[in-house]
């Protein structure tokens, strides 16, 4: 029975995302990130239960963007890739096959990073991955629940930007008008709301010591995270489905290493 | 509450504190006791160091701010510098007065149990005594709400729940209620109440405004602004007999000690009724959610209008409506018999003013003078008038002193009346202000009515937002209570309190002078 990701260790499924982004890196060709994008993919939707629209919302608007850029680096490609015959030219330009393969495996590759990315955000609570690096890696206590105050502040920080221009807006002050104008903004914005920020942050450091809190490691947990052997199955898998696309793309002549072919 | 005999819990020696050298400190030379399961009131004026000393006792304080202090603090006849880090914070717990910086978690769940991870109760028994917890305050369906979707009351439970499940002797309460809406922070004091005889905790309230605490005192501390002990003793005897002191040091009396309690607004037949403001059939929605729905509003020249609801019913938003910071869905405002959308950005921002609940935000350059000269430079006025007209609302707001201090550097009150100082270079046919007293002391507060009272008597037409009913009684001409959505009440103040029901449902309560009458029952013709 496969484990759903949803109810992986944020850890683990930090490292299992980490690793093969890194490893896939390296490849230079088509045919290994085709692969694992297509894995990726089908493990999104047939291991968790996130809705299509809510993921595809996400990933559009980076797909769009990788694509300009590829177009960009197509028509850009160094010379170490201009190999192969002249696919087509206009202007100056020429895109030689040799550019268009590393053009398109360059864009399949962001596109791996960007569904790892989404498979690890959309399934792990944030307070929970928090918890975890606690647990397992012993990240500080006051680390870990300095930056779960933080979360806290995001949204106050929001309405309190809004609440700052209304007020400016009110004595007189337009929108800026230049860079000049726009640096004075940002300093008028920025020293109410760092006053405030530090004085809430006090409040609250405040309010955690008087509950007790010591920053220390010696504290019971009430969400246990524990690492069990669903989530090593799960790196494996992560992890060895990428090697299975690195033989598989040996085995047909496409693996490609730091533009070394590897054959 | 008759004691046999009093147990010392917590002693101050010869306590000083501040947070840079002994020479002048915040806190000087404090000696007292709190005693086992009474209710001490610590009052003293803004600045007199109360939040300094409430986290001294629980031991917080001087190392957290790597401040000074000399003198002992002892518990239970220990010094609190004896025990173990943490040890102490377990024993005196806190609830503070902002509902929304006490908080590390999202959830009510999670934050219950971060005090029991700290205290390292085992995993077993935790859930257990999270839902005891919820169940004593009240609030056990609430167990895995975020919490920053709860009210401000609700918050303040959880903040309170959060730190009894330490299970300490000593409980600080911070102004605890200062930030809550009336219903609120009787609700509020009615659980501290069920709670102190439940759990056996000995009480020291912080509060500017303890009237509706008063019943629960033993004692009061009174702390002056050099920070020394002015006073320590029965409620009655120090707030009776000493009681011009303590105005002078600008200390709220409780009402009820007051020699002359607070009168309502004489009505005043003005044949004035052409409008200054209109507002017909406006709407607004936020995220899909409604807020406002046909709001029909009219507020005559040269009146005093208040806006009362509870927490979250739209008052704020009903004000930037008025002000154009925020765009209407549906309906039309009229300002001076012109369409509020036709009106010049710049003229619009010259002929109303708007004053927001923290001075800060509002704050643009970097002294006091260039903060008032400001608008006027911007409208185009000659150096002279400029520097005559800032150098008079100076004088006139007690500010000349501080001309070239920066802004951010004011004290409470002088922050306050610069605030509203910026919006008086020429006299605004409109100024609204969004809850201008929430959380001031009863100098800062009784200050700024002053200064509104005047600035109506020159012509100008005023709306603020509050929660405190008695200034609604006291100052103004016309009240509107928004509730669900959409006005269920407008007139005069002295009319709104007829309706008990409307008072219950928008979660208001009676000025001080009715709800006094109504609990000594005295019937006391009050009819001008």
């Amino acid at each position: 029975m496969l484990p759903m990701i949803s109810a992986i260790n944020p850890t683990v499924k930090a490292i299992a995302v980490l690793i093969p982004g890194i490893l896939l890196g390296l490849t230079f060709d088509v045919f290994t990130p085709l692969v694992y994008l297509l894995f990726i993919i089908s493990v999104t939707f047939l291991l968790s239960d996130l809705s299509f629209k809510r993921w595809i919302k996400f990933f559009v608007p980076f797909f769009l963007f990788i694509a300009s850029f590829s177009w960009a680096r197509l028509l850009y490609t160094s010379e170490t890739f201009q190999d192969g015959s002249v696919l087509f030219s206009f202007w100056a330009f020429e895109v030689t096959t040799g550019g268009l393969l590393v053009a398109v495996s360059l864009a399949l590759r962001s596109l791996c990073f960007i569904a790892l990315s989404l498979l690890f955000i959309m399934t792990t609570d944030s307070t929970k991955f928090m918890l975890s690096l606690m647990q397992q890696l012993r990240l500080s206590p006051k680390i870990t629940y300095g930056v779960l105050a933080g979360y806290r502040f995001l949204p106050t920080f929001k309405h309190e930007l809004e609440v700052l221009r209304q007020a400016h807006r009110v004595r007189g002050v337009g929108r800026a008008k230049g860079i000049r104008g726009r640096i004075r903004q940002f300093k008028r914005y920025s020293i109410p709301l760092l006053a405030n920020s530090i004085r809430k942050a006090e409040r609250v450091a405040n309010a955690m010591e008087s509950k007790g809190f010591t920053g220390e490691h010696d504290r019971t947990h009430y969400h246990q995270m524990t690492v069990t052997k669903r989530d090593w199955r799960f790196l494996g898998m992560m992890v060895g489905a990428l090697f299975l696309a690195f033989v598989a793309s040996y085995y047909f002549g496409y693996l490609n290493i730091f533009g070394y072919q590897v054959n | 509450m008759t004691k046999m005999q009093r147990n010392s819990l917590l002693s101050v020696h010869d306590y000083s504190f501040d947070f840079e050298t002994l020479n002048d400190p915040l806190l000087n030379n404090l000696n007292f006791t709190l005693y086992e399961g009474e209710t001490t009131l610590l009052i003293g004026p803004s600045g007199s160091g109360k939040s300094s000393l409430s986290l001294c006792l629980n031991g917080l304080y001087p190392d957290a701010v790597e401040g000074v202090a000399s003198g002992e603090i002892r518990f239970q006849d220990q010094p609190v510098h004896d025990f173990e880090k943490g040890q102490v914070n377990q024993q005196i717990g806190i609830v503070f007065q902002d509902p929304d910086s006490q908080f590390c978690m999202i959830t009510v769940e999670d934050e219950l149990a971060f005090t029991l991870e700290n205290i390292q109760t085992p995993r077993e028994e935790m859930e257990a005594r999270i839902d005891e917890m919820l169940n004593t305050i009240g609030m056990d369906d609430y167990k895995y709400e975020a919490i920053h979707t709860l009210s401000g009351g609700q918050k303040q439970k959880i903040a309170l729940a959060s730190v009894l499940l330490l299970e300490p002797d000593v409980l600080i309460l911070d102004e605890p209620t200062a930030n809550l809406d009336p219903m609120s922070q009787l609700e509020f004091i009615q659980l501290i109440e069920r709670l102190q005889s439940a759990m056996d905790l000995t009480i020291l309230l912080i509060e500017h405004q303890a009237d509706d605490w008063l019943y629960l005192i033993d004692r009061v501390l009174v702390l002056s602004r050099q920070g020394e002990l002015m006073e320590d003793g029965e409620v009655e005897s120090i707030l009776q007999t000493k009681q011009q002191q303590l105005i002078d040091h600008g200390i709220f009396i409780p009402k009820q000690y007051l020699d002359s309690p607070p009168n309502p607004k004489p009505t005043i037949h003005t044949n004035n009724t052409e409008p200054c403001f209109t507002m017909e059939s406006i709407s607004f929605s936020r995220k899909n959610k409604q807020i406002l729905k046909n709001i029909n509003l009219t507020l005559k020249k040269g009146e005093m209008t208040a806006i009362v609801g509870e927490n979250g019913a739209g008052k704020s938003t009903l004000l930037q409506l008025m002000a154009r910071l925020l765009q209407p869905e549906a309906g039309t405002m009229t300002f001076l018999n012109k369409p509020l959308a036709k009106w010049k950005e710049q003229s619009l921002r010259q002929h109303m003013g708007f004053v927001f609940q923290n001075p800060e935000h509002q704050f643009i350059t970097d002294t006091t003078y260039d903060e008032i000269a400001f608008s006027m430079t911007l409208n185009g006025y000659d150096a002279e008038t400029i520097d005559t007209r800032t150098r008079e609302l100076l004088n006139h707001f007690h500010l000349i002193n501080e001309k070239s201090q920066n802004p951010f550097a004011l004290s409470g009150g002088q922050k306050r009346r610069l605030s509203v100082a910026t919006m008086l270079d020429e006299t605004p046919d409109l100024l609204l202000f969004d809850e201008p007293t929430f959380g001031q002391d009863a100098q800062t507060t009784h200050e700024l009515m002053e200064i509104m009272t005047e600035i109506q008597q020159q012509g100008t037409t005023i709306v603020f937002v509050t929660h405190d009913m008695d200034l609604v009684d006291q100052y103004c001409d016309t009240v509107y209570v928004l509730n669900e959505q959409s006005i269920q009440f407008h007139g005069r103040p002295a009319k709104l309190w007829e309706h008990d029901e409307l008072l219950d449902q928008a979660r208001l309560r009676k000025p001080f002078r009715l709800e006094m009458r109504e609990k000594v029952g005295v019937a006391h013709d009050l009819s001008h």
